[in-house]
């Protein structure tokens, strides 16, 4: 009688606290790094003050984000404002549930039988991804609108219309990973690797590139951060937006980063397996647990997205919106075709 | 001159007016600038000053001519050096008196380095509006030494009053030449640098070329000095035109530009850093000896008279126009400010552009408005 | 545009170069210097707080004159005395107060001083006398010159009524014109 509950009941919410709980230390402390490392790249030291060293500014932060006022503008649309901020965060922390950050585990032998360290695995993980993470424009349109300031809805339609139209290269090649995969299933795809002895991102390097260049503008980064870029005119969807439902939107914006991070490592870099996992001279390098080489490769990531913010400049809105329809989807559109010539060539999905 | 219409995508479609307020990060000081926009096209955009004036020139007029200098640091605060030579060179001509050469070499170093101090101030904050925020830091480490060179030589960093009427106040310092010539010597390859990181990206250039073109005619017809006038093609530059303080011993050249857009007066400014690096190397080498201060009585009295002098500052043409009547004070003491008379040109510049090119614009025109403000 | 361009367009050269920029940055020593712990120290020409010296002071007023600001304020009266059994009368300095909130630091006053070393001076090397309140703390009458009340001293700097800065024979007239070369 015990097992059933303990399998379908006691682990998984054991699994959902510990993801929750970990996805959120992880944005806050993302915030965290990204000041300290921009500082580094800018011949400064970032927070170094709150004890020890620093390393509390988060909670710091928070903490000061809890015991601000609750400000809402005076005919501003009380339900909707109260409830974007949700909106958007909400999605970006539902998406974890089917990201597979190691294969199953015994933890090093202190539990019976090995368990799955992410929540689920669904046969359509990819759709689902795409699908959820989209939900979160809704919460910058929304939260724009209803602030009642127009230079916020410039900035949240704005916003929207850059989300959405960098959706649509991103899909495509995610896509050409499908082909070579063969699975929506995210675990399948990572398996796919390790059975082709490759990452995809050997053969779908056009992929990745555009798929990265595409989540930095899906989460809003720069060099694609007009919309909220402090030198402009409009200070984007969120000038409205104090304290804790502020906090919100940026928990949103890092979690959102952590997805695509993560979301490239399953999909392009193997996931938890190492580097070439059939090659059996590397067979030494299976000393690190396969946790530790899915973190190490989301942590480069999302080293990657704070190293642009510190080098580039930002892209004009008009710019911008022509990448992303005139170069980055006929591009992607291309590689779809030769990806699937060549996986039509070379026999099948593997 | 005639601007051209602005094509209006919606020509039924209602003006919006904005006020690019006083407070806002990227006006380089407190300039407001009311946008006529039509969605993102900008119809018309009026500069508005006066938030910073101070009523120097009225306070010109009830100080010494020594006393004067101070305040002209505060005019364009980012280029203290040019403002009191410019100050001094003034007095001077209007008392006929000619500084020893060692003053006058010691002048130009100063100058050179002001001028350096000023690009680098200026490259920081056009990278930042522009959205690169990591050149910032660079320039500014670089400017740490340069104010420190300041600081070892006359005693400040920012609000230097580093010359007087007649020559300079002070000698050099022990060891402030070889730490002067290992600061430049090093400068270039620092300045290249930067460059690798902006002037072949591609993002930078598409936000920089093309936007705020002004051709060569127009900026003449405008009154543009400085950079903005090089970067249309026009070579004018006042230490090559009308030499003052011995820049006709020194050699080097003045950088001009091809289009007139924002890239060009980019390229303009950086490569006038490694022309002021040369001078800077010239002048030490060539540094001679005597004495820093001329012959002058120790109450300053000019003749009755007015002059004008200019002096090439990091901005543009700094020009003094003082109506002496014989006394201590000066009776008018008028500052034709270069930032001033660029910012002009502002609403010639911007027509047609989007919002975002506003910024980029105002960046590339260099202002202080000290100096606009007085 | 050149195939040699097209290839570096397409990879993204130029963009990669900027990393590289800020990358090797990353590694650099950083700039930053940890204020309160360490303290920079200015140079010695230094223009920072006042140092007075009462019995240097011969009430000549240069200082108050040259002021663009006109900050200082003098009173002063004449005493009989007796030297050398005659009658001379002597200046007595009554007031001398300086409105420090008002003061640029352009240092006219200390170059316009007569004395050798100078009555009043600059180049203390003391930049911290920031004040919650600025009215009394920032107002500093001749007493207060001298003791340096309410003002931090730099570490090391001799306090004004022990005399000029540190290491200074000449008494902070170094640098003046034609004195030193380089």
């Amino acid at each position: 009688m015990a097992n059933p509950w303990i399998a379908f009941l006691v682990v998984p919410l054991v699994k959902i606290v510990v993801i929750l709980v970990a996805v959120i230390l992880l944005a806050a402390y993302l915030s965290f790094f990204e000041r300290k490392i921009l500082a580094y790249m800018q011949i400064r030291i970032g927070p170094n003050r709150v004890f020890p060293r620093g390393w509390l500014q988060p909670i710091a932060d928070a903490l000061k984000l809890f015991s601000k006022e609750d400000i809402v503008p005076t005919r501003a649309e009380k339900l909707v404002y109260l409830l974007s901020p949700v909106i958007t965060t909400a999605p970006a922390l539902v998406v974890f549930s089917v990201v597979p950050f190691a294969s199953a585990t015994t933890l090093f032998g202190l539990l019976k039988e090995p368990v799955t360290p992410y929540l689920t695995d669904i046969n359509i993980g990819i759709l689902f991804i795409l699908g959820v993470s989209s939900v979160g424009v809704y919460g910058i349109i929304l939260g724009g609108w209803s602030s009642n300031n127009k230079f916020s809805l410039m900035g949240g339609l704005r916003s929207a219309a850059q989300l959405v139209s960098y959706e649509v290269p991103m899909g495509f090649s995610v896509v050409a990973v499908l082909l070579m995969a063969g699975s929506l299933s995210l675990v399948k795809i990572v398996e796919a690797q390790k059975q082709a002895g490759v990452w995809f991102f050997l053969p779908g390097i056009v992929a990745f590139f555009i798929y990265f260049v595409c989540g930095v503008a899906e989460t809003n980064r720069s060099p694609f951060d007009l919309p909220e870029a402090e030198s402009e005119l409009v200070a984007g969807f969120h000038t409205e937006y104090s304290g804790m439902k502020w906090a919100f939107y940026f928990l949103a914006e890092y979690a959102n980063m952590v997805v695509i991070s993560s979301v490239a490592t399953v999909l392009f870099f193997g996931g938890w397996l190492r580097p070439f996992p059939n090659v059996a001279a590397l067979a030494f390098l299976d000393v690190v647990p396969p946790f530790l080489w899915f973190a190490a490769k989301v942590g480069f990531f999302l080293f990657c997205y704070i190293w642009f913010r510190a080098t580039f400049p930002r892209y004009r809105f008009d710019q911008l919106m022509a990448l992303g329809w005139k170069v980055l989807l006929p591009v992607s559109l291309a590689n779809v075709m030769a990806v699937g010539l060549g996986v039509l060539l070379m026999g099948g999905a593997r | 001159m005639t601007s051209p219409e602005v094509v209006r995508p919606f020509p039924d479609s209602e003006e919006m007016e904005v006020s690019f307020g006083p407070q806002h990060p990227a006006t380089h000081g407190v300039l407001r600038v009311m946008v006529k926009l039509d969605g993102e096209r900008i119809i018309d955009a009026k500069p508005i000053i006066g938030y910073l004036h101070r009523g120097t020139e009225k306070i010109f007029e009830t100080e010494t001519y020594n006393g004067t200098i101070p305040h002209t640091d505060r005019m364009d605060y980012t280029a203290a050096a040019t403002n009191n030579q410019g100050l001094v060179g003034a007095v001077e001509k209007l008392m006929g008196v000619t500084v020893p050469p060692r003053a006058a070499y010691i002048r130009m170093l100063l100058a050179e380095l002001q001028r350096l101090s000023s690009h680098i101030i200026w490259l920081g904050t056009h990278a930042l509006d522009i959205g690169a925020q990591s050149p910032f830091f660079y320039t500014f480490q670089e400017r740490e030494i340069i104010l420190d060179l300041y600081e070892e030589y006359c005693g400040a960093r920012l609000t230097l009053n580093c010359m007087r009427v007649g020559g300079q106040p002070f000698d050099l310092p022990e060891g402030w030449t070889g730490r002067c010539k290992a600061f430049v010597d090093q400068l270039p390859a620092r300045i290249a640098e930067w460059e690798r990181l902006l002037t072949n990206n591609r993002i930078w250039k598409k936000r920089t070329v093309d936007v705020g073109v002004i051709s060569a005619k127009d900026a003449i017809e405008w009154g543009l000095t400085g950079p903005p006038l090089r970067g249309s093609g026009v070579k004018w530059d006042i230490r090559k035109v009308f030499p003052y303080d011995h820049y006709n011993e020194v050699e080097f050249e003045i950088p001009i530009g091809a289009n007139g857009d924002t890239y060009d007066r980019y390229l303009v400014r950086v490569e006038e850093m490694r022309q002021s690096v040369r001078i800077v190397q010239q002048c030490l080498a060539k540094l001679p000896d005597g004495p820093v201060m001329a012959k002058v009585p120790k109450v300053i009295k000019p003749p009755k008279g007015e002059i004008y002098f200019s002096v090439e500052g990091p901005k543009g043409e700094l020009g003094y126009y003082i109506v002496s009547d014989g006394g201590t004070k000066p009776y008018r003491m008028h500052v034709r400010p270069a930032c001033f008379i660029n910012l002009q040109a502002l609403p010639e510049m911007v027509r047609g552009l989007l919002v975002a090119d506003l910024i980029a614009v105002i960046g590339t025109l260099d202002i202080v408005l000290g100096e606009i403000d007085r | 545009m050149s195939f040699w361009g097209f290839l570096a367009s397409v990879f993204q050269v130029d963009l990669l170069q900027g990393l590289s920029v800020t990358g090797k940055f990353f590694l650099h020593r950083k700039a930053t210097i940890q204020y309160p712990d360490v303290k920079p120290v200015p140079a010695d020409r230094f223009r920072g707080m006042f140092g007075f010296s009462e019995e240097r002071c011969i009430v000549c007023h240069n200082c108050a004159k040259a002021c663009p600001i006109e900050i200082i304020h003098i009173a002063d009266h004449f005493e009989e005395i007796e030297v050398e059994g005659k009658k001379k009368k002597k200046k007595v300095l009554d007031r001398y107060d300086i409105d420090v909130k008002r003061c640029m630091f352009c240092g006219l006053c200390e170059e316009a001083c007569p004395t050798e070393p100078v009555a009043i001076w600059l180049t203390t090397k003391s930049y911290e006398s920031a004040a919650y309140e600025r009215n009394e703390r920032l107002y500093f009458d001749k007493k207060r010159l001298q003791n340096w009340d309410g003002v931090e001293p730099y570490p090391g700097v001799v306090t004004p009524e022990k005399g000029q800065m540190p290491n200074d024979p000449s008494g902070g007239a170094a640098g003046k014109a034609g004195e030193q070369k380089s």
